[in-house]
């Protein structure tokens, strides 16, 4: 894996994000993030952004910047480092008939809420049945030496909390449309950006403030007929990639974006899979009890008389995220990695 | 480390405070008090008999705390407690008939039977939060509840109660720490009972009081006599009032944990002396019966009438649990999320009476 890119601190001042879209009227991921809050602020005034360091320096990767110049410290909050009770502003808030927007420097700090989002927030509906509108969000992943601390992917955490929708974008317009359509839920959303595409992938991003992406919906990227790829995140792009290469070799690979990991979209997945009869689940948080578990597990279940091959995973070792650039190559899968997975589903 | 306070004393001062309410609001205080401290005995009795599920969080020995805080609040200031705490809940309004369907695990308790005992709360219609076993977890979201109050200009208070063993958790000192930064209208009440479980408050901190530590956050701190319950109820008012005008302060009421942290626990970590002090001479029920019937506000027949009415209501509250439906097993996986509207509408009451 080969990253080059800078990683925070590239936008640039000026008020209304989409004036950081190219000539060409694209956006990156990260700016596509920040057109989705701005404009959600812009429409609902219940709406409302905290986190650390969000305010006059516009967020540790830059998302919040300018906010704070348009709508004031109130609703773009900063507060001190003390995650557990940012997590219980977000939920007292929205008890009270607010709509906060929590972020997070990295996710991987999610953990130090950790109580306060499985026990209150994932919880607080079913005993209760008030509605607790909040969307924690921020960035997760590796691929680019952050390591252990900065690195990790923490949805399976989350989505087993039950309460709580999760969403792992992994294009600038599911990124905004994905994010739009979490500020307007009435339930629990932990939205995870993943930062390595935060710069490097950009496309022409819908402009209509109403564009919405529905939670819970997964997207084929890329159509195929001899193996499906399950994936989502930064992996997606690693998959079509591969998929790329595959086609010139002879083998389709169709490509399934899951774009929300709870609630997943197991019909897509058992529709492709109905097609190709052969199906890789590729995610970047660990193998062991994963995503992927879940995944091959709902195909073996839905599915069985479909399969041509068994169900194979590729994802990382149970193991903490390395920081030497030879270590964290070992560690995630990459593009040889997946054609190597195809390839042995293909002649099974 | 209880505040000492005797019978004499307790009596000549607390006659200040006596004139702040009327009589029909000193005998609803007595009615409060008394209500808890027959609800509190009369369930471990059921308990111990067997023919209550679950489990108790007795909060008897410490209703002067409850019953002061709780009834220094208006109805639309928003409640935050613990299992300990629902003598609190009850004085904030709570209907007692859906109180004792919740511990039978009824469909017509607060959590419609997905929650248990004093793990209850009713935020739709008395503003309380619907407590959570993990201490203090519900500190940081008062401090949400009164973050809303302050950005819309409302005079609404958020008051969340915890116990001396929660004080010890990173979340205490965090949300008093954003209360104060902030400057967030809470009230900040520690029922210090003294004992966490079995663990005595001289092993969960070295400090000399938990009402101390306010300085540290830049707010003040009180330590009340949790046997005073109009001293307890006089801290409380001036806190909300405080809290009314933008700023959070701490209240600790300090009593004694009379049974055990639940019905389980016999306590016998707690020294006999010592909770015979408490029972003796530090109850404040019997206190609070004394002081109004020393001072005319109520006389013998009165005690009386609240005695039956609160025997009558426990009866009628039993009854209604008992013929409560039990939740549908197939409505186990609704009211997760929203969409499927289970907690919007009308829930099924097919499910009988018997488990």
């Amino acid at each position: 894996m080969v990253t080059q890119t800078v990683e925070s601190g590239a936008a640039g001042h000026g008020a209304e994000p989409r004036g950081k879209r190219t000539e060409a009227g694209e956006a990156t991921y990260l700016i596509a993030i920040a057109e989705a809050l701005w404009e959600e602020m812009e429409r609902d005034e219940r709406v409302f952004l905290l986190g650390e360091d969000i305010g006059a320096y516009g967020g540790a990767f830059k998302v919040t910047e300018g906010f704070i110049d348009r709508f004031g410290p109130e609703r773009v909050m900063d507060t001190p480092i003390a995650e557990e009770t940012i997590v219980g502003l977000a939920i007292g808030s929205a008890m009270e008939g607010f709509r906060p927007v929590a972020e997070f420097q990295y996710a991987d700090f999610m953990s130090s809420g950790f109580d306060e989002i499985t026990t209150v927030l994932a919880r607080y509906h079913y005993r209760s049945g008030v509605p607790l509108p909040v969307v924690l969000r921020g960035p997760s992943g590796g691929g680019v030496r952050a390591s252990s601390f900065h690195s990790i992917n923490p949805e399976p955490w989350f989505a087993h909390a039950g309460g709580i929708k999760v969403i792992c974008p992994a294009f600038p317009s599911d990124a905004k449309g994905l994010l739009k359509s979490a500020i307007r839920d009435d339930n629990p959303c932990m939205f995870l950006e993943h930062k390595w595409i935060y710069r490097r992938i950009k496309e022409v991003v819908p402009e209509d403030p109403d564009f919405l992406v529905p939670i819970g919906r997964a997207e084929v990227r890329r159509i195929g007929t001899d193996v499906t790829i399950v994936t989502y995140g930064a992996m997606v792009h690693r998959a079509l990639d591969a998929a790329a290469d595959l086609a010139q070799k002879g083998v389709s690979v169709e490509v399934v974006d899951l774009r929300t990991i709870h609630p997943m979209d197991t019909e897509a997945v058992l529709e492709s899979v109905a097609k190709t009869s052969r199906a890789l689940v590729v995610y970047e948080s660990y193998r062991f009890l994963g995503v992927g578990a879940e995944v091959a597990a709902v195909i073996a279940e839905e599915a069985f008389e479909h399969l041509d091959a068994p169900v194979m995973r590729l994802a990382p070792p149970n193991v903490p995220v390395p920081f030497s650039p030879a270590l964290e190559d070992a560690f995630l899968p990459d593009v040889a990695d997946i054609e190597e997975a195809v390839q042995k589903l293909s002649a099974w | 480390m209880a505040t000492e306070v005797s019978k004499e004393r307790y009596l000549a001062e607390a006659v200040e405070e006596l004139a702040s309410l009327t009589p029909d609001h000193l005998r609803e205080v007595l009615y409060k008090l008394k209500l808890c401290r027959y609800f509190d005995e009369r369930m471990e009795a059921l308990y111990r008999q067997g023919r209550l599920p679950g489990a108790i969080y007795s909060g008897r020995g410490q209703e002067g705390t409850h019953v002061g805080v709780a009834y220094a609040l208006r109805s639309d200031d928003s409640l935050f407690p613990t299992h300990r705490d629902l003598s609190a809940q009850l004085t904030k309004g709570l209907d007692l008939n859906r109180v004792m369907a919740q511990f039978w695990g009824r469909i017509d308790g607060y959590t419609r039977g997905r929650d248990g005992n004093s793990h209850i709360g009713d935020w739709k219609g008395n503003r309380t939060f619907a407590v959570i076993s993990h201490l203090p977890i519900a500190y940081p979201v008062a401090c949400g509840a009164a973050l809303a109050y302050k950005r819309r200009g409302e005079p609404r208070v958020a008051m969340a109660i915890c116990g001396d063993g929660a004080t010890s958790n990173g979340r205490w000192h965090e949300a008093l720490n954003v209360s104060a930064i902030h400057r967030l209208p809470v009230v900040w009440v520690v029922n210090n009972n003294q004992y966490a479980y079995s663990t005595p408050n001289e092993l969960e901190f070295a400090v000399p009081s938990i009402a101390l530590r306010a300085a540290a956050y830049g707010m003040p701190g009180v330590r009340v006599d949790g046997a005073n319950v109009l001293e307890v109820y006089a801290a409380a008012r001036d806190a909300v009032e405080r809290a009314r005008g933008g700023d959070p302060s701490l209240i600790e009421s300090v009593s004694l944990r009379w049974r055990g942290h639940a019905g389980h626990d016999p306590a016998k970590y707690v020294p006999r002396e010592l909770l015979e002090d408490h029972v003796q001479n530090k109850d404040p029920v019997k206190r609070f019966e004394e002081l109004l019937k020393a001072h005319d506000v109520i006389d013998d027949d009165g005690i009386k009438a609240i005695q039956e009415r609160v025997g009558r209501e426990f009866d009628q509250g039993y009854e209604y649990a008992q013929s409560s439906p039990f939740p549908v097993g197939s409505d186990v996986t609704k009211g997760l999320f929203v969409e499927d509207g289970y907690w919007t509408g009308e829930p099924s009451r097919e499910g009988g009476t018997q488990s």
